[in-house]
């Protein structure tokens, strides 16, 4: 890989430099999670598709684990941004869902 | 690293790293957090991060909540911008039969302070024009809102490490042990001594407190969440259910399942989580889903937080809760007056974790 330069960017969905990558992990962070809920690095569309590899270097770099011992990111459903109409089956009966208001409980007329 | 200090936190989340910032402001001593990951890791990186008091029952338990939000502008003014918006929360009906129960709601708070309106559904149209039409109803409140968890987690390490506090992260605690009036707290990284220890483990706590012979009654409970591609802003509200950050993106759900530690995500709940968004908000039938996540809730066994001395114990201290976003600041400050003072400004008995017995 080319050398990083501190402003490259690594992730171009949400535009995250080298160095916002480096500080995370001189802060103590050591997986792309860690850099990804700091920075917000493969949270875009990509979903960390094209940032993996980057990152994952500069985590070698800097603490001098090996590849092997660097935990890929999360792979987050549904991979591919799809449509929510797409998800939605229009039942409107709930199991695990709830609405705030169904956990509001009336005991004898008045609220516990 | 130096292995003696006054204070230890065990857990790095919100609940954790809120109490060792609030320390860190009043106290200089040493102060160490010790994470087995990273803080973000737990729950309070999936989150739905609302500030919310309106609808917690019973109204005492709303009110603590609100003491909590109330401290949100003035942490923003000294940690730096956590992104914390009082939007404003709306918890929508469909159902006219709802709107008693909304008006219970609204008369039990008003005993206490919190001022909660039952909406028409003119009105909420009217703060929410992209709500379905065909909603009866909710309830609003003005005292809620959302906070970006990442930023807020961050910044309270940041101003804690500022004021002296040190992290040591990727460092598990396997073992604890009271010897001569301290603690010896012993880790992946070495043992640590301090005179004070904090349970801030979250839905670990159940083990953690079991190093101690500590009985904490906590219990895990599943929340999976959708999240959108930026979309312009178009939501006003922190609706129950769904929220607009500051980005764009749209987090939607609020769901519950017992799955124990299992942090997969689930089709079924997915598209549950789909009608309730397209129930609440049809236009957003056609924007994108970008991911799902979900998180573990460290949910005690009746449901209300676990606060202060742990009883029999001299100089220890737990705090574990769901809600910790809501309550974060209030629990800094109480743990600390707890440490500092002998004494909390406002009650916490209730909290105790003596009432499981
Ligand atoms: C889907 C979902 C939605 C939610 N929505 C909201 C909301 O809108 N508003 C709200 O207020 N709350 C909400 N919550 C709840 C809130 O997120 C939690 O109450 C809060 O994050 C708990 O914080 P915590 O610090 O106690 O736990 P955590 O963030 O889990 O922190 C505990 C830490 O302890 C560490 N740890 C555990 N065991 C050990 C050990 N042996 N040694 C060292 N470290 C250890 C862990 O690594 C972890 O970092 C939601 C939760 C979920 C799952």
């Amino acid at each position: 890989m080319n050398k990083l330069d501190k402003t490259t960017i690594i992730c171009r969905c949400e535009e995250i430099s080298c160095e916002e990558v480096e500080e995370v992990i001189s802060n103590g962070g050591r997986t792309f999670d860690d850099v990804k809920r700091i920075t917000r690095c493969g949270m875009g569309p990509c979903q960390a598709k094209i940032c993996t590899s980057m990152v994952a270097e500069i985590i070698h770099q800097q603490t001098g684990l090996s590849p092997s011992e660097i935990p890929l990111p999360r792979m987050r459903m549904p991979l591919s941004p799809i449509k929510l109409e797409t998800l939605a089956t229009n039942s409107t009966s709930f199991s695990a869902v709830k609405s705030v208001l169904d956990e509001v409980e009336l005991e004898e007329g008045k609220v516990r | 690293m130096e292995t003696n200090y006054e204070t230890i936190v065990i857990g790095g989340g919100v609940v954790g790293s809120g109490i060792a910032y609030h320390l860190s402001e009043r106290y200089k001593e040493g102060v160490l957090v010790l994470d087995k990951k990273y803080p973000m890791s737990g729950t309070s990186g999936s989150t739905q991060a609302w500030v919310w008091v309106h609808n917690k029952t019973p109204s005492w338990y709303a009110e603590f909540s609100m003491y909590s939000a109330e401290l949100y502008p003035y942490l923003s003014k000294k940690i730096g911008d956590v992104e914390y918006k009082r939007t404003g929360g709306l918890s929508p009906f469909f159902n006219e039969s709802d709107r008693e129960k909304a008006e219970k709601l609204a008369e039990s708070y008003r005993k206490i302070g919190i001022k909660i309106k039952v909406l028409s559904r003119e009105e909420v149209l009217e703060k929410e024009p992209y709500m379905n039409p065909e909603v009866a109803g909710a309830t609003y409140s003005s005292i809620d809102g959302n906070v970006n968890p990442f930023r807020l987690i961050d910044m309270y390490m940041r101003a804690a490490k500022r004021n002296g506090v040190r992290y040591s992260t990727y460092n598990k605690v396997t073992e604890i042990k009271k010897q001569d009036g301290k603690y010896s707290v012993v880790s992946d990284k070495g043992a640590f001594e301090c005179k004070n220890l904090i349970l801030a483990g979250g839905t670990w706590s159940r083990e953690i407190g079991d190093m101690l012979g500590v009985k904490i009654p906590v219990n895990q409970l599943r929340g999976q969440i959708l999240v959108s591609e930026p979309l312009k802003p178009f939501l006003n509200f922190t609706i129950s259910g769904l929220r607009q950050a500051n980005n764009g993106e749209v987090l939607m759900g609020y769901s519950m399942e017992e799955a124990g530690f299992n942090r997969a995500t689930t089709l079924d709940v997915i598209q549950e989580t789909a009608n309730m968004a397209v129930q609440y908000v049809p236009g957003l039938r056609k924007a994108k889903i970008v991911r799902a996540f979900s998180g573990i809730r460290a949910m005690p066994e009746d449901g209300f937080p676990i606060l202060g001395k742990v009883p029999g114990h001299e100089n220890l201290y737990v705090a574990a809760t769901h809600s910790g976003v809501t309550l974060s600041p209030l629990i800094g400050t109480l743990i600390t007056e707890l440490i500092m003072d002998g004494e909390t400004s406002i009650p916490i008995d209730r909290y105790s974790l003596r009432r499981f017995g």
